[in-house]
């Protein structure tokens, strides 16, 4: 009798275990990703209201316009994240290169859809974050189209312009095998530069002429300046002109580093 | 006392059941379904000290599943092990101790470290005194031919050098009880030969006993007085080897490939025709009464072969065999 | 527990020597997460520069805070790091089973086989930030303040250990735990800043559930005077009973593993 229960306690015992065991086999990560979210939405935005204690503005913006952009910025973090270099890496170790070279695609062509497509579905799974931005921390979206407009042409400018930056990093994939190390210090870079953390406008002179030196802004902090009405409308034109001759500007480059980068491959027989 | 003493040893394994799909899995959410898996079905065995017993069985017919509950891995579910007297999952670190496992292709050695770095850290796990362990390096490495691999790391090794260096791992402190899981799996015939000499001449100037899980039959036939058999869960046979080889290993089979077949065969003695199509013909016969080259030529001077092959007999179609039940027909014969 | 120390000692100058093969991994593990802290100290010291004080907090007040965490996380990230990673690298490889044919204890086993260099990384960052901290801070030094910091750092790194060995392991039954213990361990970001800038629930969960709080803002508020009252020495005891509830909790995860299998 005592073993009859003892042996049915543990058969529903692990029936009751196995419930959250296939529940967190279905895309367990993606939950996952919403906590961390969640936790690093949380203490920006109650780091901002701590920072704005004691001043109503910083850089000539209200606690409200920065955390507008601060919201947006992890709504839209996704603009700021490209895998090249892991994916070359991969590719590289797997000795797939010479592979993927032969294919009757346009090599970067081919990346650069992916990109996109990766972006796209970044974007689709960050839309609980979007959800909790709006319901918890009460983020008002721009009603104004313009604005979107101009955000969502820099925005694509800026992603572009960031890919192209990232094929010239992943290019140095070809000659080191630090693939982990240069991915990760990419990652720091892009956390400060891209200006996900803080507007650049409270950002001191030289360290702003610094972010908009290199091109990690161009796809997160300058396109969210239009959408969170930091920067007018009316300057789009302008930045978009700027921001195609940084797509130009990194594209030639690119295609450059990769004919030079990939003769190392075919001669060693990567 | 015996080495290893297994009394109705039970184990059941509960699996969830989930249909393929999206549809699968959400209706799995609701309402689980298990099936229950007996990987060990009752099983009783005793092993004197110093006996080497070769356990085999198909995959999944319950091998590993014991070995893991002898060594103190798993719990069973039901029945009683002793290794040495104690309860090997009770008293985990005293067992652990006396006893000494290869567990197939994965080392227990650090990967990184060269060969005699991973020896000193499992002689200091396992505290081994100092002089003991310098005479015991010095011994296997002789007999294993270790020297020129003690600087090595392990990554860097081919699978021979990999299985020497894990049997001086596995037997450093000197065991009473050693599970070795197909210690001879990928190996070439030189080295599986170097390897089972060396743990003959454990078993006989130490009196380890070890328990052999293998799908080679060569490894049991040179170093097995008894098998046991595992089916299902079931032990099918516990015994020696020499039944299995009499009743079993009597008979080879051997098969031509001819260009036309002939009406009438004469054979020596003890060989017969099990099949003949119009292009293949297979014999069986009794290794005790004639030989494959007596077989061969009597066939090749009726009719005309363009090749033959001769079969090993291969240790799971024995063991197929002795499931379907052919031991019973052969002892009542 | 000597012999253990003994054991330690030898697994540690054992991978010291395999190391130093891959001695560039070594320095860029390390100072990757220099990079990363970099960040977010980067904004606080733009914003410092701006403002007279934030929520109260002078900018070596905030480091001390940043400095002590990122010294208590580094203690888990040199010596436990492998909790991270019970599931996928030994227990689906069946490595795990190694351990328990071992005369040892199988979480000594696990977390000696690794020390991580990757933590010395952090605890550069940690000390640095502790020395600039105390350099701008004016706090009446008796050597009591030393020893209470090495108390609170050890007993925040012991929180940091416990709670990864709570939520590792789930491994034992789901094979995988970086998830798990990611959602929880990213918890400590919080404990970056003064827990005085969050709501109420979030303080409560750093005190009470998830208790980082104990590895940065508690120590903290109380070198520098302010009253936490008897925060301020709950630390050790806290991170005691954490440790010896996930030590408890890991045999548990560990019966169900050998009645499994799986």
């Amino acid at each position: 009798m005592i073993s009859y229960l003892r042996r049915q306690a543990s058969i529903y015992g692990a029936i009751a275990a196995s419930v959250p065991k296939r529940f967190l086999a279905f895309e367990i990560w993606f939950w996952v990703g919403l906590v961390l979210g969640a936790i690093e939405m949380m203490i920006l935005v109650f780091f901002w209201r701590a920072v704005y204690g004691q001043t109503a503005t910083l850089g000539g913006l209200s606690l409200d316009q920065t955390l507008t952009y601060i919201l947006l910025a992890q709504v839209f973090a996704a603009l700021a994240d490209q895998d090249l270099i892991w994916e070359f890496g991969y590719n590289l170790r797997e000795g797939l290169i010479a592979h993927m070279l032969l294919r009757p695609v346009g090599f970067q062509t081919n990346y650069y859809v992916q990109a996109l497509a990766s972006l796209a579905t970044r974007m689709i799974m960050q839309l609980p974050m979007a959800l909790l931005a709006t319901a918890a921390f009460g983020l008002r979206w721009p009603t104004d189209l313009a604005a979107w407009g101009a955000f969502l042409v820099s925005a694509l400018l800026g992603y572009t312009a960031l890919f192209f930056f990232h094929w010239i990093l992943a290019c140095l994939t070809f000659y080191t095998t630090e693939v982990w190390g240069l991915g990760v210090l990419v990652y720091g870079l892009t956390r400060f530069f891209s200006g996900g953390l803080m507007p650049l406008a409270i950002m001191p002179v030289w360290l702003r002429t610094l972010v908009l030196a290199i091109p990690f802004a161009q796809s997160l902090a300058i396109p969210l300046n239009f959408l969170s009405g930091i920067t007018p409308v009316a300057e789009a034109p302008a930045t978009w002109l700027f921001q195609l001759a940084w797509v130009i500007g990194l594209g030639v480059v690119s295609q450059l580093f990769f004919r030079v980068a990939v003769r190392k491959v075919t001669v060693q027989g990567g | 006392m015996p080495a290893i003493e297994v009394e109705n040893l039970r184990k059941v394994f509960y699996i969830s059941k989930k249909d393929p799909g999206l549809a699968g899995a959400v209706k799995a959410l609701f309402r689980p379904r298990f099936d229950e898996k007996v990987a060990v079905d009752g099983i009783s065995l005793r092993v004197e000290p110093g006996e080497m017993v070769g356990y085999i069985g198909v995959n999944g017919a319950g091998k590993s599943t014991t070995i893991k509950m002898l060594t103190g891995v798993l719990v069973p579910t039901g029945g009683t092990v002793r290794v040495l007297g104690r309860d090997p999952h009770r008293d985990r670190v005293a067992n652990a101790r006396d006893v000494g496992v290869v567990f197939g292709q994965r080392s227990q050695m650090w990967w990184d470290l060269a060969l005699v770095e991973s020896l000193n850290l499992i002689a200091k796990i396992y505290e081994i005194p100092a002089a003991r362990y310098r005479e015991l390096l010095d011994e296997f490495a002789a007999t294993l031919e270790l020297n020129e691999l003690l600087s090595v790391p392990i990554r860097n090794m081919s699978l021979g050098q990999k299985m020497r260096a894990e049997l001086a791992a596995t037997l450093i402190h000197e065991p009473k009880v050693v599970y070795l899981d197909e210690p001879t799996i990928g190996l070439d015939l030189i080295v599986k030969e170097r390897i089972r000499d060396f743990i003959k001449e454990q078993n006989r100037t130490r009196g380890t006993t070890v328990i052999l899980t293998t799908h080679d039959l060569g490894d049991i036939e040179e170093l097995c007085q008894r098998v046991i058999i595992i089916d299902a869960g079931h032990i099918i046979f516990d015994g020696p080897i020499s039944t299995i080889k009499d009743r079993f290993g009597k008979y080879r089979e051997i098969t031509f490939e001819v260009a036309a077949g002939a009406a009438r065969l004469e054979l020596p003695a003890g060989a017969d025709v099990i099949a003949a199509e119009p292009r293949t013909l297979a014999l069986r016969f009794d290794r005790t009464q004639t030989t494959a080259s007596q077989v061969a030529a009597a066939v090749m001077s009726q009719v005309d072969v363009r090749d033959f092959s001769l079969a090993e007999p291969d240790l799971s179609a024995i063991v197929k065999q002795i499931y379907n039940g052919a031991l019973q027909e052969e002892a009542a014969a | 527990m000597q012999r253990y120390l003994n054991l330690y000692g030898a697994f540690l100058g054992q991978q010291f020597k395999s190391y130093a093969e891959y001695r560039a991994n070594f320095i860029i593990g390390a100072s990757s997460t220099i990079m990363m802290q970099a960040a977010n100290l980067l904004t606080v010291w733009v914003v410092m520069q701006q403002i007279p004080d934030f929520n109260g907090w002078g900018f070596s007040e905030l480091l001390l805070i940043y400095g002590l965490i990122t010294l208590s996380k580094s203690i888990n990230h040199m010596f436990a790091d492998n909790l991270w990673t019970v599931g996928r690298v030994y227990i689906r490889s069946g490595q795990f089973d190694r351990f328990l044919v071992r005369p040892i204890d199988p979480l000594f086993h696990l977390i000696a086989d690794r020390f991580c260099y990757d933590g010395v990384g952090n605890f550069l960052v940690g000390v640095v930030l502790l020395g600039a901290a105390l350099a701008g801070l004016d706090l009446a030094w008796t050597p009591l303040v030393p020893l209470y910091i090495l108390l609170a750092v050890l007993s925040g790194g012991g929180i940091f250990i416990a709670l990864n060995l709570i939520t590792c392991v789930t491994s034992f039954w789901i094979m995988d735990s970086v998830p798990v213990t990611r959602a929880i361990f990213d918890n400590h970001l919080f404990a970056q800043y003064p827990l005085t800038i969050y709501p109420k629930a979030v303080t409560t969960l750093l005190t009470w559930l998830i208790p980082y709080g104990f590895a940065s803002f508690y120590p903290a508020s109380y070198l520098l005077g302010h009253d936490v009252g008897v925060y301020a020495w709950a630390g050790p005891v806290v991170a005691a009973v954490l440790l010896f509830a996930g030590y408890r909790f890991w045999q548990f995860g560990l019966r169900h593993y050998s009645g499994t299998g799986s």
